[in-house]
């Protein structure tokens, strides 16, 4: 064993890198598209809540929903701030695109991004209140769980660290967002309704875990900065949220 | 962007031949900048031959000390650490980056943890951070430091680390690890692999006791004990990693700018390498950017702003000119590096070569 040892050979056989300087240029390129696929989805996001805190049944749901907003806006930060550190000017990123702005509900993007908004197609879609976003929240809130498992592994030590801080956060989401839909579903107006919601996001959601063997995929997985294939990822949701759905008697 | 302030050496003590740790004093009104966290480290800018070097160095000194130090062990071949380590002298002032890094853990007073370290070489800088902040703010913690060496007259801090067991009597324990010179103990020679590891973990070292293990070291190091700790129980979650590589990037040389540049088509022959692959096709100098034009040409290269912001579609500029419109995530250093923002850059002259792989 020698001292000395390629840094793309280290990082094949599950190495660490630890700050910008250790980063080659493609892995570099690859680490920033995937925080920019983060703290695009997480500020579009949180901008999409927003208004659904006026739209809050009740002081606790209206609570809920502001707490969302605030840590689905505190978490791209703590990544953003990462981003700086590769030189990135993270005053003009933060406001670089219009969050809040959305195509119109019937428009079918697929799984594309529009323009160099690197936001997930799903966060393009707008929110039609209360109920709407309680389903969306809960549906994509199992995603991303699924997904920050994933992220909490890559190979840049300092990002997976922010991703194993946030995921209990982002879980804690998901989990009021469930009180929520429980608190709907128990008029038979409030099922008929959240029914409709779910028919709308869930194909939607399933769209964001991207397409089956993805060629970056290789390349990712190779820099570990991903381990599970896109199609192991949507399989686990798949199951996941058909057993939710199917317990809570919405299918 | 993160900006360089000055700091002025204040000491310099040398540590071992090849090393030396040097005091470092902020000018009056930075030091809310410096207030770094044990474990972190400094990037120092330095220009050689006209070409800038950046380099980082960890601290070495604990949140208690009152004090901003760091250790520089000479690399072969390497010329800041050979510049630290020959020229350097009291007096001189350094241009420093506030201190970065997350190799840490939370200090929580009332908390009862035993923290395993290890370190190889200069690798013990920043674990010496953090062992004198842990010990001194976590009255009930434990800390298990391994420490792996070439010889003795290597070691690093070796004096200090012989203190920190004496004030610390049954809180802090030290294994020498030495590559080329037998001790007492067989276990305690050669290096730190998998074998080890599991010798050790078998003899000395409780792991089910540990709540974090932090490394410091070369590429194999962390790669041999991360998979131990991992084989013996311990959770990525537990890990922290702070890797010392072996390689540091090299002197990039400035790029010549040709005075023959001057153009005269209005399209482009633009040679971009990705990946490996290389493509060669025709664009126009203005209205396309090469980001675009190489995302045209079916290359799947990286970016996420398309507005100089982000960096993430960096590349560099091999032959020929470019312009960027606007650049507010590389630095000089970096434009004269040849480096652009792909989505911002549009060529200048007949023929480009760039390449997103270096």
């Amino acid at each position: 064993m020698s001292d000395v040892m390629n840094i793309e050979d280290y990082i094949a056989q599950g190495g660490v890198l630890t700050n910008p300087a250790n980063t080659p240029p493609r892995y570099r390129g690859e680490l920033l598209r995937l925080m920019a696929t983060f703290i695009d989805s997480e500020l579009a996001g949180s901008a999409g809540f927003a208004d659904t805190i006026n739209d809050a049944p009740g002081l606790k749901e209206r609570i809920a929903a502001a707490r969302i907003v605030l840590e689905k806006t505190d978490h791209p930060e703590r990544v953003l701030n990462l981003m700086g550190t590769f030189g990135a000017d993270t005053a003009r990123y933060a406001v670089h695109h219009p969050w809040a702005a959305r195509v119109d509900r019937n428009a079918d993007i697929g799984a594309t991004r529009q323009g160099t908004d690197m936001r997930l197609s799903v966060f393009h879609y707008p929110l039609q209140g209360w109920i709407d976003a309680v389903v969306m929240n809960v549906l994509m809130g199992r995603a991303v769980g699924i997904q920050l498992e994933e992220f909490s592994r890559v190979s840049y030590a300092p990002l997976a660290e922010v991703f194993r801080e946030i995921a209990p956060r982002e879980a804690r989401h998901t989990e009021l967002g469930l009180e929520g839909l429980i608190r709907i579903i128990s008029t038979a107006e409030g099922r008929d309704r959240a029914k409709q919601s779910i028919a709308f996001w869930q194909p939607r959601v399933a769209a964001s875990f991207g397409q089956e063997r993805s060629a970056r995929f290789e390349l990712l997985k190779r820099f570990g900065l991903r381990h599970r294939a896109n199609e192991a990822l949507f399989a686990a949701w798949t199951a996941d949220v058909d057993a939710l759905l199917s317990t809570l008697n919405l299918q | 962007m993160a900006r360089f302030y000055s700091l002025e050496v204040a000491d310099v003590r040398r540590e071992t031949r090849d090393a030396v740790v040097l005091t470092l004093n902020p000018r009056d009104g930075d030091d809310a900048h410096f207030d770094f966290t044990q474990g972190q480290y400094l990037t120092f800018r330095r220009a050689f031959d006209g070409i800038e070097l950046r380099r980082s160095y960890s601290i070495c000194t604990g949140k208690d000390e009152g004090v901003l130090r760091v250790g520089i062990k000479r690399v072969e071949g390497g010329a800041f650490s050979t510049w630290a380590n020959e020229d350097l002298k009291l007096g001189d002032v350094l241009d420093a980056m506030p201190p970065m890094g997350s190799f840490h853990t939370p200090i929580e007073p009332n908390a009862e943890k035993h923290y395993l370290g290890f370190a190889a070489g200069s690798g013990i800088t920043p674990l010496l951070s953090i062992i004198k902040t842990v010990l001194a703010r976590e009255p009930k913690s434990r800390f298990t430091l391994v420490y792996a060496n070439r010889q003795v007259s290597s070691i690093m801090f070796r004096e200090e680390l012989e203190d920190l067991k004496d004030l610390y009597l049954n809180r802090f324990s030290l294994i020498h690890i030495l590559g080329s010179e037998t001790q007492e103990i067989d276990l305690f020679t050669g290096r730190i692999d998998a074998e080890k590891c599991a010798a050790l973990f078998r003899t000395w070292i409780e792991l089910t006791a540990v709540d974090t293990a932090f490394i410091c070291g070369p590429e194999p190091m962390m790669l041999a004990i991360a998979a131990s700790l991992r084989e013996h129980g311990l959770s990525d979650k537990q890990i922290k990693f702070e890797l010392f590589a072996s390689a540091q990037p090299g002197r990039a040389k400035a790029r010549a700018v040709s005075a023959a540049a001057a153009a005269s088509g209005a399209d482009c022959e633009a040679t971009v390498t990705l990946d490996g692959a290389t493509r060669t096709f025709r664009m126009p100098k203005q209205g396309e950017s090469l980001l675009d034009a190489s995302l045209a040409n079916n290359m799947d290269a990286p970016y996420a702003c398309k507005a100089g912001v982000c960096s993430t579609c960096r590349a560099k500029v091999l032959e020929g000119e470019t312009e960027m419109v606007t650049n507010h995530a590389l630095e000089d250093y970096e434009v004269r590096q040849g480096y652009v923002l792909t989505c911002q850059c549009y060529p200048m002259t007949d023929r480009i070569v760039v390449s997103f792989d270096r």
